[in-house]
């Protein structure tokens, strides 16, 4: 199976995520931020949760972030993810929190507290994802 | 304008500052018959490649065994709680009860589903009844259709990134947990260690072969930090409670096993995204649920002589530990090391020997547990002048808990 045959995991679809993964195939990753308590969230979603603002608008985030934990998997479940790899969930500048995968370098010793920044990556079948590497 | 009393008031309704619930439900029903499907003889034939029965089949088998046990006629079963991993009507059809009183659910909601209709007068006698041939049929619980994704939104949200699988979601909760507390992984193979001696000591179950914390660690990582040993075994198998009126019970059976208590508290704020998981470890639904249900039967935890653990991974074991105040927030692992949950520790947990090593029945193998230990019926593995014991769960950020006494 030649490496472009490989799928990445289709995104959840709901009728609010659209605007998020067209700003990140854009390269500029937007999230819902409420126009009346100016609260972020993630994933979209019809209204505000702090609130229950149903007026809501995309800003570009920040790209800033935190690790909050990581594993890697040493099992396959995803054509898309040969064994061994990494999931993470980093802590937003802007308030989410967020899973993703730690590209390149990896510390040394626990991850966690480590400050990461965004990065775009383009899989094998052209699908883009964001993702973090260590902001040092 | 009321808008700030009734905003204030609200906020106070937040996960450990509710309203004590009604203590009515207080010894109002009791179990007063329990079975279950032969779980060791299945995972033999279903590994050979044989197909037993389906998740009805082994609901029937367990039910009969239930009816069997209590001695009752089924006649007078008028209520009927299914589990939810087989049609309601289709189990009801097969087991030819046309109840007052009907309901899908899981193992714990199920059984405070049945006392709520009990004491609201819906039902007298409730049949509650869950099969699954997740084996034979291969369940996927990870992967891009994992199992609950239509109903838990953050088993497959993350999978362009390849999370999906349930274990991941606890490996990032023991990855963040370790960190906070100083938790170590050999912490945590005292789990594993611990209730694979309780299942050693118990013909039910599947894996009997005792293990040592070395054999944890040296076993090979699934996702890492989570060992083989911390994941729950997939088999097929079914499990049935009888839950009867409390002066019924008393009629029916020479042994009554009574709900004393229990109580529900949820976390969904960043469920999602995985935010309880990952800062407060549940902690707070499981401290307001402790309040609630010691609260409700007058006890707290230096009265229950045994603690059954939710354990789909090992990890939910030290949560709970220090989320119903067994040990200090921050000490599980010590106590884990030094007061001990298996065979002679401190705390009895998980005697069957749980979901690792027992059967994987959702959490309704517990249940089952629960009333053979408050029976003396346990064998081997029996806790001398069993009295109270406390059932918790936390799957997906919904802590319930029950108090069984005898
Ligand atoms: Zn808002």
């Amino acid at each position: 199976m030649a490496a472009t045959d490989v799928r990445t995991p289709r995104r959840v679809m709901g009728l609010y995520d659209k605007p998020m993964w067209e700003s990140i195939d854009a390269r500029e990753m937007k999230l819902q931020r409420c126009t009346g308590c100016g609260t972020f969230q993630y994933p979209p979603g019809p209204g505000c949760h702090a609130c229950l603002s149903m007026e809501l608008e995309w800003i570009p985030v920040s790209g800033r972030a935190t690790i909050l934990s990581w594993v890697v998997f040493h099992r396959q479940y995803l054509p898309a993810y040969p064994a061994p790899y990494n999931s993470i969930a980093v802590r937003l500048e802007e308030g989410p929190i967020m899973i993703s995968n730690l590209e390149g370098e990896t510390p040394s010793g626990t991850w966690i507290g480590e400050r990461v920044k965004l990065v775009y990556v383009t899989m094998p079948d052209g699908v883009i994802l964001p993702r973090f590497e260590l902001d040092r | 304008m009321t808008s700030g009393l009734v905003t204030s008031g609200l906020a106070t309704r937040q996960a450990g500052a509710g309203r004590h619930p009604n203590p009515r439900i207080r010894r109002a029903a009791a179990v007063v018959g329990v079975g279950h499907s032969d779980w060791v003889g299945d995972w033999a034939r279903t590994r050979a490649g044989e197909k037993p029965t389906d998740a009805c089949g082994y609901g029937m088998q367990a039910f009969n065994a239930a009816l069997k046990d209590s001695g009752i006629d089924r006649s007078i079963i008028d209520g009927l709680i299914v589990g939810p991993t087989t049609a309601y009507e289709r189990m009801g059809e097969l087991l030819g009860i046309n109840p007052r009183w009907g309901d899908q659910s899981d193992a714990v909601m199920s059984v405070l589903q049945a006392v709520m209709a009990i004491e609201s007068g819906f039902a007298d006698v409730v049949a509650l009844v869950y099969g699954n041939d997740q084996r034979s049929v291969g369940t996927q619980y990870g992967g891009p259709d994992a199992m609950g994704g239509n109903a838990f939104l953050s088993y497959v949200y993350h999978a362009p990134w390849g999370l999906t699988s349930q274990g991941a979601l606890y490996a990032l909760t023991l990855q963040a947990y370790k960190h906070a507390h100083g938790f170590t992984e050999r912490d945590l193979g005292e789990v594993a260690v611990a209730q694979r001696g309780w299942s050693s000591l118990n013909p039910n179950a599947i894996m009997r072969e005792r293990i040592t914390v070395d054999d944890y660690m040296a076993s090979r990582y699934v996702c890492e930090p989570l060992h083989l040993f911390d994941y729950c075994l997939i088999n097929d198998g079914g499990v049935a409670l009888i839950i009867a009126e409390a002066d019924i019970a008393r009629r029916i059976s020479s042994k009554p096993v009574y709900i004393e208590a229990a109580g529900r508290s949820d976390l969904n704020h960043g469920a999602t995204s995985l935010e309880p998981r990952l800062t407060d470890f549940y902690l707070p639904a499981q401290q307001a649920v402790a309040q609630q249900v010691f609260d409700m039967a007058g006890m707290g935890p230096k009265d229950m002589d045994v603690f059954q653990v939710y354990d789909s991974f090992s990890v939910h074991v030290p949560l709970a530990l220090e989320g119903y105040g067994y040990c200090a927030v921050g000490d599980a692992g010590k106590f884990l090391r030094e007061s001990g949950v298996g065979p002679g520790g401190k705390l009895p947990t998980n005697t069957g020997g749980g979901h690792l090593s027992e059967t994987y029945m959702q959490g309704w193998a517990h249940q089952i547990e629960c009333v053979r230990q408050l029976r003396g019926e346990c064998g081997d593995r029996q806790v001398a002048d069993c009295r109270n014991v406390h059932y918790s769960s936390d799957v997906a950020g919904k802590a319930v808990s029950i108090i069984y006494s005898r």
